[in-house]
């Protein structure tokens, strides 16, 4: 949540902040993702979107090494493809799971101290109220076991946790799922704001309209391999993605 | 018919080695909680705490609290050794849980057997923390060793309850517990989390090793008893759960010491197993386990 200006478009010649080339992994004997490229600069938001079973949370999954993957992932220029995944959270790239991944029997406050697992108690006090700026319910809920919450309050905590750990880069797998429309809008507007701080988002998501309006660029996922890159000019225009969905 | 002043008495014992049991009960509910394994090794853990300071009291004449501040940590270490060259590779593996469950049992019955290779076979025991007693409570006699245990186990429970709740450590070792990929994604080593739980387990299996040798004895094979009927504890207790373990040790260690009064020392077992059974129809998930837990 570093304060940067924001940028408007992609700069083809600055270093990409993430950049996956031939990423691919597979579960068993299948390959659920195939060799995949994709980029993202600094202060971009890319969707990535697909239908179900397109191989998305596979690829979110395998940058962040939870899944055995093959393939080059550089972050800042350094290839980190090697690095265990509380190493790639120290560096600063952090994954909100889908289903939120929240320790259910904790308390808000216990769940969203640990997003700040590495930092100085100086720096938790800061971050977190940064997040109740973001989120002011959280704070409400502080000492509400967070298993009680509503999905839309949960999904708040799992970012807020997320954002704790002060990432350059975030990535979110579906975080509207089992939202109401309101509430997940709400969400996305959140992000939003972070990304025009300047925050780094990867957004999974297979509610293309939802992403399709924060974005600023998109790839499209079926079967496991990238079948579409939007670039910044073409989201607004492209009507067809629908059918990679039912390709 | 049986005077009460001696059921009374056996009460009161039963309850000094029930809260060993508990200690053992609650090292096994440390390492589940965090790994998901039945570490069936954790009796060992018992044995060489006791062994270990026996060791050093004889061997090297060392004062009974610098033996004692040596061997927890030194069974601690164990501890990390058998998760890391044991339970992590395999967990990397994602070996079948019966499999680590089954390899924890062989590396107890390995430390055993090195025992007795280096250690003998004879039963061993050292004095009393404090010399003198026992005090004498009306019909019943209170051996010092029982207040120690008493002591040191609800002060054990109490420091385990402030660590899991209020430092850091504890709680990124309950993340772990909870949703391993999640804690990982917050920076947190999880692999460092689960030697911390093996460490932990195996310090707390030394402790009541050496809290129960002075007032029984150590030999290489007390492993196999202590652990299960710390396993015992911690199903009765609701497996999982430390209170639970804690409760669980008390009920099997009287429910023993009571059926050796009234029916004689061939019913120990017997009474462990009856506990077991009549505490799991009653309630499946333990005396304190949470009911909606799979």
């Amino acid at each position: 949540m570093t304060e940067t200006t924001p940028m408007t478009e992609k700069t083809p010649s600055a270093a990409p902040l993430l950049e996956i080339r031939g990423l691919s992994a597979t579960y068993g004997q299948v390959r659920v993702l195939k060799p995949t490229n994709l980029s993202l600069f600094e202060g971009e938001l890319v969707t990535v979107l697909g239908p179900n079973g397109a191989g998305k949370t596979t690829l979110v999954r395998a940058i962040m090494r939870l899944v055995k993957a093959q393939g080059e992932v550089r972050f800042k220029g350094e290839d980190v493809g090697r690095l265990a995944t509380h190493d790639l959270a120290k560096r600063g790239i952090v994954l909100v799971l889908e289903g939120r991944g929240l320790f259910g029997s904790m308390t808000v406050q216990e769940n969203i101290n640990l997003g700040a697992y590495t930092a100085t108690r100086v720096e938790l006090q800061e971050r977190r109220a940064r997040i109740f700026e973001l989120f002011p319910r959280l704070k409400e809920r502080l000492h509400q076991q967070s298993a009680s919450l509503s999905g839309g309050e949960q999904q708040m905590l799992a970012i807020g946790r997320a954002l704790m750990a002060d990432p350059k880069l975030l990535l979110l797998d579906e975080p509207s799922l089992g939202l109401a429309p309101r509430v997940a809008a709400e969400i996305l507007r959140a992000l939003g704001q972070l990304n025009k701080a300047g925050l780094g988002i990867l957004l999974v998501e297979q509610k293309a309209p939802l992403a399709l309006k924060l974005a600023r660029r998109a790839y499209v996922l079926t079967l496991g391999r990238v079948v579409k890159e939007l670039e910044a000019g073409e989201i607004g225009s492209h009507h067809d993605i629908a059918q990679y969905y039912f390709s | 018919m049986i005077d009460t002043s001696i059921i009374l008495q056996a009460v009161i014992d039963g309850a000094g080695v029930g809260l060993i049991y508990g200690l053992v009960g609650i090292g096994y509910c440390v390492i589940y909680n965090a790994t998901g394994i039945v570490n069936f090794a954790q009796g060992v853990f018992v044995m060489l705490g006791g062994m270990l300071t026996y060791t050093l009291l004889t061997s090297l004449g060392l004062p009974m609290i610098v033996a004692v501040a040596i061997a927890i940590p030194l069974v601690g270490v164990v501890g990390v050794v058998i998760e890391w060259f044991i339970v992590k590779p395999m967990l990397v593996r994602n070996s079948p849980m019966f499999a680590i469950i089954l390899a924890t049992l062989a590396v107890q019955i390995m430390i055993e057997r090195i025992t007795i290779m280096t250690a003998g076979d004879q039963p061993r025991t050292f004095h009393e923390f404090t010399a003198g007693g026992p005090l004498r409570l009306g019909p019943v006699a209170v051996g010092y060793q029982l207040i120690w245990v008493l002591v040191c186990s609800v002060g054990l429970v109490l420091l385990l309850t402030l660590f899991f709740k209020y430092t850091r450590i504890g709680n990124a070792v309950r993340a772990c517990a909870q949703n391993r990929d999640a804690a990982a994604l917050l920076g947190i080593p999880v692999a460092r989390m689960l030697a911390v739980s093996f460490a932990l387990s195996a310090a707390l299996g030394a402790i009541a090793g050496i809290l129960i040798t002075p007032s029984q004895y150590t030999a290489f094979n007390v492993g196999v008893p202590f652990g299960v009927s710390g396993f015992i504890a911690a199903i009765v207790g609701g497996f999982g759960s430390a209170s639970g373990a804690f409760v669980g040790g008390i009920v099997l260690g009287v429910a023993q010491a009571v059926a050796i009064i009234i029916f004689g020392a061939g019913y120990k077992t017997v009474a462990a197993l009856a506990v077991l059974l009549l505490v799991l129809l009653l309630f499946p998930s333990g005396l304190l386990g949470k009911r909606s837990e799979k």
